[in-house]
């Protein structure tokens, strides 16, 4: 057998060495070409949202003419007032914040308190419902959201209480557990829970402590940094979840992604008041696309702020589910 | 609670159990409720006419009308359904390879490497359904022009609705590729849990990266890889990119409709993603637990106990003859 353990060829150069490595993954050349490959998808990555931000800060001209391409020649913020004032927008950003901070809290309580009873509880049927939690995030929304819906009309016309354009159905569907990717935060918690000591929650019980005190006391106190993870990742997925929330919201209720879904059409009546300007051809009150991408903007905007904080919880919080095997 | 303590008869396991249910109480009655009633209810709507009059929601069984509709009346329904088929089967195979690749390269400890998970991660805090349809609608994603190819062309010849999709995915390939994030970060998770003196062992008997690509990563990322690819059939249906998806949205408050043909559409849709799920567990699956294999093992146990029958039974007759022996030999 021939032997191929790091024996240096003696007539090797170094410069070779240092570009190939003694294996090729930590020579020169590989890095420059793993380096070059990432910035490529990087850049990719981040085409569309470039595209918007350089967009979104050129005048109207600037988008007409075929020289500019990146860079705008006449920086202008008419895009973003205009876009602002079409999303109504100190309402909706507060709306959507209250809103899906409400759903978040809730879904987070939930989430923890699942994860705790299947992290430290043997009960009947245990594994079955665990199945059962990872086949509700199987389950298409879809199917699941007719009946839903037909309840909530039910139990409005029954009890005569405002349902439909209310927070009240995510609500309530949050707090039972069943709001958006609830399945994932109930895993990221089990995993966590895991984790903790069974010692500690035995030396509390020994002295007397109920499981709520326990779980409160030791488990969710223990846990802050976890909580703090669920918690945003609930809050951005119900911040950008549209179809639950405009099924059972319509258009009672001005919140960020909706309000964009609907921006030609509210541009359109809001332009209609403007004397002489909609419908003419060129003019400044023609809906063009720079306009639509100052609204995206505006609807990413708070989330990518918060990202820019956050961003290693979000990251770690997605290896805590534990789903790649432990 | 006070009283349940003081009852000694009920042993600790029952006493775990009931606490256990009560934790987990909320979520069960949420998803009999929320998930499982509505799952199940919707094909009995599917089967119905539903319409809403003053006495409350009322349906009338008028058989597979609700498909015949669906399926062949509506003009837009099938070819949608199929486009979305079409796409998940190109979409999910191009991103788990992508975010592999991604998380592969990720894996070595270089520079930036944090600021390149970043960048990796960002759209998963920003994509949301409206979001995606602005940029898309904008033309902000598309990087060249794939119809100009000449293979391309060679393709659209043959099946102008792969083609479609396709043209679809290098179209709009920024936002495809949003879709790695996560899968990225599971893989990479994966990645960093795998002990490194097997490499280590592999190198020293001469294998070549690529072999130990193949031979060790591979495998035993197998699990993860089925993890992410259901995930992405998961989160590709949830946005725009799934024409199917708002189109039952818009027949959910259809009045011509209503409701039962709404429950056709959602019916028909979500079988069509459990089997794509299906399929990826089958296509993933744990290959050692193959039934070809289970046969091997169980011949070789099989012979293994024979042996084990044989040796003893050897061995007892030995016994027995040299009792035999020793008898004689003191009669003797």
């Amino acid at each position: 057998m021939k032997l191929n353990i790091g024996l240096p060829k003696v007539n090797t150069s170094k410069l070779k060495r240092k570009l190939l490595g003694y294996n090729i993954s930590d020579g020169l050349v590989y890095r420059i070409a793993v380096y070059i490959l990432l910035v490529a998808i990087a850049y990719v990555f981040l085409y569309p949202l470039l595209r918007m931000i350089s967009m979104t800060f050129m005048s109207s001209a600037d988008i007409i003419n075929p020289e500019i391409d990146w860079v705008p020649q006449n920086w202008s913020l008419t895009n973003l007032r205009v876009a602002w004032s079409v999303l109504s927008m100190p309402t909706t950003i507060l709306n959507s914040l209250w809103y899906s901070g409400t759903l978040a809290l809730a879904q987070t309580f939930i989430s923890a308190m699942t994860g705790f009873a299947f992290a430290r509880y043997q009960f009947k049927f245990k594994n079955f419902w665990f199945a059962m939690v990872l086949m509700s995030f199987i389950i298409p929304v879809p199917v699941v959201l007719i009946p839903r819906w037909m309840m909530f009309i039910t139990a409005q016309n029954v009890t005569g209480i405002k349902m439909i354009g209310t927070v009240f159905p995510q609500l309530l569907m949050a707090i039972a557990g069943q709001g958006v990717y609830s399945a994932i935060l109930i895993l990221i918690f089990f995993n966590f829970f895991k984790m903790i000591p069974v010692v500690l929650d035995e030396a509390a019980k020994i002295d007397g402590a109920s499981s709520w005190q326990v779980f409160y006391h030791i488990i969710l106190k223990m846990s802050v940094p976890t909580i703090a993870t669920v918690f945003l990742f609930s809050f951005v997925w119900n911040y950008n979840e549209s179809y639950i929330t405009a099924t059972f919201l319509r258009s009672a209720l001005k919140l960020m992604p909706l309000q964009l879904g609907l921006f030609d059409s509210i541009f359109e009546k809001m332009s209609a008041n403007v004397p002489g300007a909609s419908g003419a051809p060129g003019g400044q009150f023609r809906i063009n696309e720079s306009f639509k991408m100052a609204a995206t903007l505006i609807t990413m905007a708070p989330m990518m702020i918060m990202y820019l904080f956050v961003q290693k919880q979000f990251v770690e919080g997605i290896e805590k589910t534990g789903i790649t095997g432990e | 609670m006070k009283q349940r303590k003081n009852k000694p008869s009920r042993s600790f396991q029952k006493q775990q159990s009931r606490t256990g249910y009560v934790f987990f109480f909320p979520w069960m009655i949420g998803f009999l409720i929320f998930t499982l009633f509505p799952f199940l209810y919707t094909i009995y709507l599917s089967f119905h006419k539903v319409s809403l009059n003053v006495l409350g929601w009322t349906t009338a069984f008028n058989g597979i009308d609700n498909y015949v509709t669906a399926l062949l009346r509506n003009p837009n329904f099938t070819p949608a359904l199929i486009q979305f088929f079409l796409s998940e089967i190109v979409y999910v195979p191009t991103i788990l390879i992508i975010s592999f690749i991604l998380a592969i390269l990720l894996n070595g400890k270089f520079r930036f490497r944090t600021a390149f998970r970043i960048i990796y991660f960002l759209p998963v805090i920003v994509i949301s359904g409206s979001v995606m349809n602005q940029l898309m609608n904008s033309g902000n994603v598309q990087i060249g022009n794939v119809r100009r190819i000449f293979i391309y062309q060679i393709m659209e010849s043959y099946s102008p609705a792969l083609a479609d999709v396709i043209a679809f995915l290098f179209n709009n390939f920024a936002i495809v590729l949003w879709f790695t994030g996560i899968p990225i970060v599971l893989f990479l998770n994966g990645l960093q849990k795998i002990n490194p003196q097997l490499f280590e062992a592999a190198q020293i008997d001469g294998a070549t990266s690529w072999q130990i690509l193949w031979k060790i990563t591979i495998p035993i990322i197998r699990p993860i890889l089925l993890v992410a690819s259901i995930f992405t059939v998961v989160q590709l249906g949830m946005f725009p990119i799934n024409p199917v998806y708002g189109m039952i949205q818009t027949a959910i408050f259809d009045t011509v409709g209503g409701l039962g043909v709404a429950s056709s559409y959602a019916w028909i849709y979500s079988l069509v993603v459990l089997v794509l799920i299906g399929a990826m567990f089958f296509i993933l699956r744990d290959p050692s637990k193959d039934v070809y294999v289970v046969n091997i093992r169980e011949e070789q146990a099989e012979k293994r106990r024979k042996q084990l029958k044989s040796d003893k039974l050897r061995a007892s007759m030995d016994r027995f003859f040299k009792k035999e022996k020793e008898a004689s030999d003191d009669e003797a």
